[in-house]
């Protein structure tokens, strides 16, 4: 009997290698030479003179200060309304209070800041009541306050859902133990409720506190003032008003250290924190609890599903208008147009390049044998949050100088830096479909000579298309809303929707600039429904009708 | 042959050490005088049935069996008369494009049955193939893999089965 011997394309092993660690290499690379060009940069300067400015540590003291109280509010808020979400898996409109929640991960921070000043502004909704309330109250939105309830509506929604999914990964026996012994308050949350939550907490404190921490739009539009200057818009102002480069490099290193030093603590226990949650299928386990616990879970949920909405309705009530042009005011398409183009024009690349680049470095990461040949993929894939976007940019920016006359390179940068900002969260989408295939599916194609070429496009692509549609999503979404490099790279005079909106509100163009909001998030619905229309698999290809992110074979 | 054994024994790793699943820490594998230890899974003259997870749950059966006939898919028209003949032979006729979900474990593994069958690999590698399968389901696999055996297939069977071991095998081996 002879030997068949199949050549699939592309079925040699390195080709799931070296890409990927090219890949890696050179973002590793570009991010070193960003790095050392802001080293350089900064040790021209006396750092124990700059560690003694006033200003300086106001500015880290601030930075730190608001990043705590983010995370402990955003957390508070969350973990009520997470168990209420995981005890009560059936009622009307939870599907569409999760779709709520995931949300705020793609919504553009300038977006939601410019439904917050509607709100709870000088002339907001929930300003103009408390007025008639309490009319002699000292409430201001500008300065602490503003940040702290942005980062709340940004990050108690996604802590919430990081718990909610950490809660339901709790195996349902041990859930019908639970009910069968009648466990309800603290011993509820001593047997189940802890032992699922603990793991993630440090991950999730982490991720919240970075984000918290490198958060720029917040502190541009809410911030009200120096004494609320955070780290990232201390080194904005540094790099285009004062052209204090030294300092900004000083400051980009602090903020480094304490960003780098923070997740290298929390990926050192090797732990995956999870970014997205996944959805799976819930099953309804009933537990014990009182009539008052329901009502306060209802009450709860409530609050704080108009705690999300009252935002977006603000945008909407607010934009229409001035989108339809009602009123007489002028059209405001001659702008929004070509800062459409603009940002889509970086957008679309940094999608495209960060779902590309996440795939091949999985696909490195899963072959890499080796100490230092397995750490290239998997540092490349939390780089950003290691070293934030503006601390890159920085870098790049302190590098590249001379060429900043220069549009397209700054816009070439720009896409860049915004799609490496997307990978973790692009990595994370695809990570889980990618190795769910079972071992026993795995050895079939292996037998079946089902590899390389053939093996991605048989057995991968249909599972990925989803996965990789939902991914290229957020990879879109998180550029299109990016407001932190393009101000440091791009030019007032030629906008993206994030900067034109950033110009509307700072010139208290109140309408207009919930007009831009509206474009942008309807702008941000069709990119999402669009995908997910594309991602479809064909009708007959469907394994199961449920919404599910990851499919899963039905039995196990 | 049959081989015999309790749980954990090592009949599964006998059979992934024949299929290539598994690298044998020393000794060698021959087949007809040619050794197989050092060949990839999919160089080796075997094809495999395990007790569950045959099937590509993502893609219908069709597909899941034109597969095995070439790894891209690239098939030639005969090749797919030949799926669909088997199908109508074994029963499965109209199965063809259904997912793998929708279809009875019997079902289930009689597609991969055929697919093995199709593959023409002169050793066929059966891990519990009818474990756990109503007795009509067992019936028609039984009747389908003494047919492959009359055509003078090598047949590798773990199972611990009484009767199904006397009543496919020629050769009994204990582990």
């Amino acid at each position: 009997m002879s030997v068949t011997r199949y050549s699939a394309p592309l079925s040699h092993p390195g080709w799931q290698l070296a890409p990927g660690l090219t890949i890696g290499l050179v973002l590793l690379l570009v991010v070193a030479m960003g790095l050392g060009s802001m080293v350089v940069t900064a040790s021209s300067v006396d750092f124990a003179s700059v560690l003694n400015s006033r200003y300086l540590r106001g500015v880290v003291w601030f930075t730190v200060w608001q990043a705590v109280l983010s995370v402990l509010l955003s957390l508070l808020l969350a973990l009520p309304v997470a168990r209420a979400l995981a005890r009560y898996r059936v009622f009307p409109g939870r599907s569409l209070l999760l779709r709520l929640m995931e949300l705020s991960l793609v919504l553009p921070t300038i977006v939601a800041v410019s439904g917050i000043i509607g709100v709870y502004g000088r002339q907001g909704w929930a300003t103009g009541l408390l007025n008639d309330w309490s009319p002699g109250h000292s409430w201001n939105l500008y300065g602490l306050n503003g940040i702290l309830l942005a980062h709340v509506f940004f990050n108690a929604p996604l802590a919430a859902r990081v718990m909610l999914q950490a809660l339901e990964t709790v195996p349902s026996p041990r859930l019908r133990m639970a009910s069968q012994l009648g466990l309800r308050g603290w011993w509820l949350w001593r047997s189940v409720e802890w032992p699922a939550l603990q793991p993630v907490l440090p991950g999730l404190c982490a991720l919240v506190f970075t984000l918290c921490f490198t958060s720029f739009a917040i502190i541009m539009t809410l911030g009200g003032g120096p004494a609320a200057t955070t780290l990232e818009v201390a080194i904005y102002q540094a790099l285009r008003f004062e052209f204090d480069f030294p300092q900004a490099a000083v400051l980009a290193v602090i903020q480094l250290a304490i960003c780098g030093g923070l997740w290298w603590l929390v990926l050192r226990q090797r732990m995956e924190s999870p970014l997205l949650p996944n959805r799976r299928l819930a099953y309804v386990v009933p537990l014990k609890h009182s009539a008052a616990q329901r009502w306060i879970h209802a009450v709860l949920l409530v609050s704080f599903s108009l705690f999300l909405l009252l935002p977006l309705a603000a945008i909407a009530s607010r934009g229409l208008p001035a989108l339809l042009g009602v009123g007489g005011a002028s059209s405001l398409y001659p702008q929004l147009l070509p800062a459409t183009g603009r940002s889509l024009l970086i957008a679309l690349p940094a999608g495209f390049g960060s779902v590309l680049g996440a795939l091949l470095i999985l696909a490195a990461a899963g072959k890499a044998r080796g100490r230092w040949v397995k750490a290239i993929p998997a540092t490349t894939g939390y780089l950003p949050l290691i070293v934030p976007p503006i601390v890159l940019g920085t870098g790049l920016f302190l590098l590249l100088k001379p060429g900043l006359g220069n549009n397209a390179q700054g816009w070439v940068l720009v896409a860049f830096i915004n799609g490496l900002m997307a990978l973790p969260f692009v990595v994370q989408v695809l990570r889980g479909p990618l190795s769910g295939l079972d071992t026993n599916s795995r050895q079939l194609a292996d037998q079946l000579g089902i590899i390389g070429w053939y093996r991605w496009h048989r057995i991968y692509w249909p599972l990925m298309r989803r996965p990789m549609a939902l991914g290229l999503a957020y990879g879109i979404a998180l550029s299109m809303g990016d407001f932190g490099v393009i101000a440091l790279f791009g030019s007032p005079g030629q906008p993206t929707l994030p900067v034109l909106l950033y110009q509307q509100l700072g010139s208290y163009r109140v309408s207009d600039a919930a007009g831009t909001g509206l474009w942008l998030l309807i702008l941000l619905i069709t990119i999402f429904s669009l995908l997910s229309v594309i991602g479809r698999p064909p009708a007959n290809q469907r394994v199961s009708p449920s919404h599910q992110a990851v499919p899963v074979p039905e039995h196990a | 042959m049959a081989i015999r054994g309790t749980s954990g024994s090592g009949k599964t790793t006998l059979l992934n050490l024949i299929a290539g699943f598994l690298q044998p820490g020393s000794g060698t594998i021959l087949w007809n005088g040619q050794p197989l230890h050092q060949l990839e899974p999919w160089q080796r003259p075997v094809t495999s049935v395990f007790q569950e997870h045959n099937l590509f749950e993502h893609l219908d059966v069709a597909t899941n069996i034109g597969l095995g006939l070439h790894p891209g898919l690239k098939l030639t028209k005969e090749q797919k008369t030949r799926i669909e003949q088997t199908l109508e032979r074994t029963g499965l006729g109209g199965v063809g494009t259904r997912m793998p979900g929708d279809l009875s474990g019997g079902q289930r593994q009689r597609v991969a049955l055929v697919r093995a069958i199709l593959r023409r690999k002169p050793v066929l590698l059966l891990d519990e193939p009818l474990t756990g399968l109503d007795p009509e389901a067992k019936n028609s696999l039984r009747t389908m893999l003494l047919e492959e055996k009359a055509q003078g297939v090598t047949m590798i069977l773990a199972s611990h089965d009484e009767e199904d071991r006397k009543l496919l095998a020629d050769q009994h081996w204990n582990l």
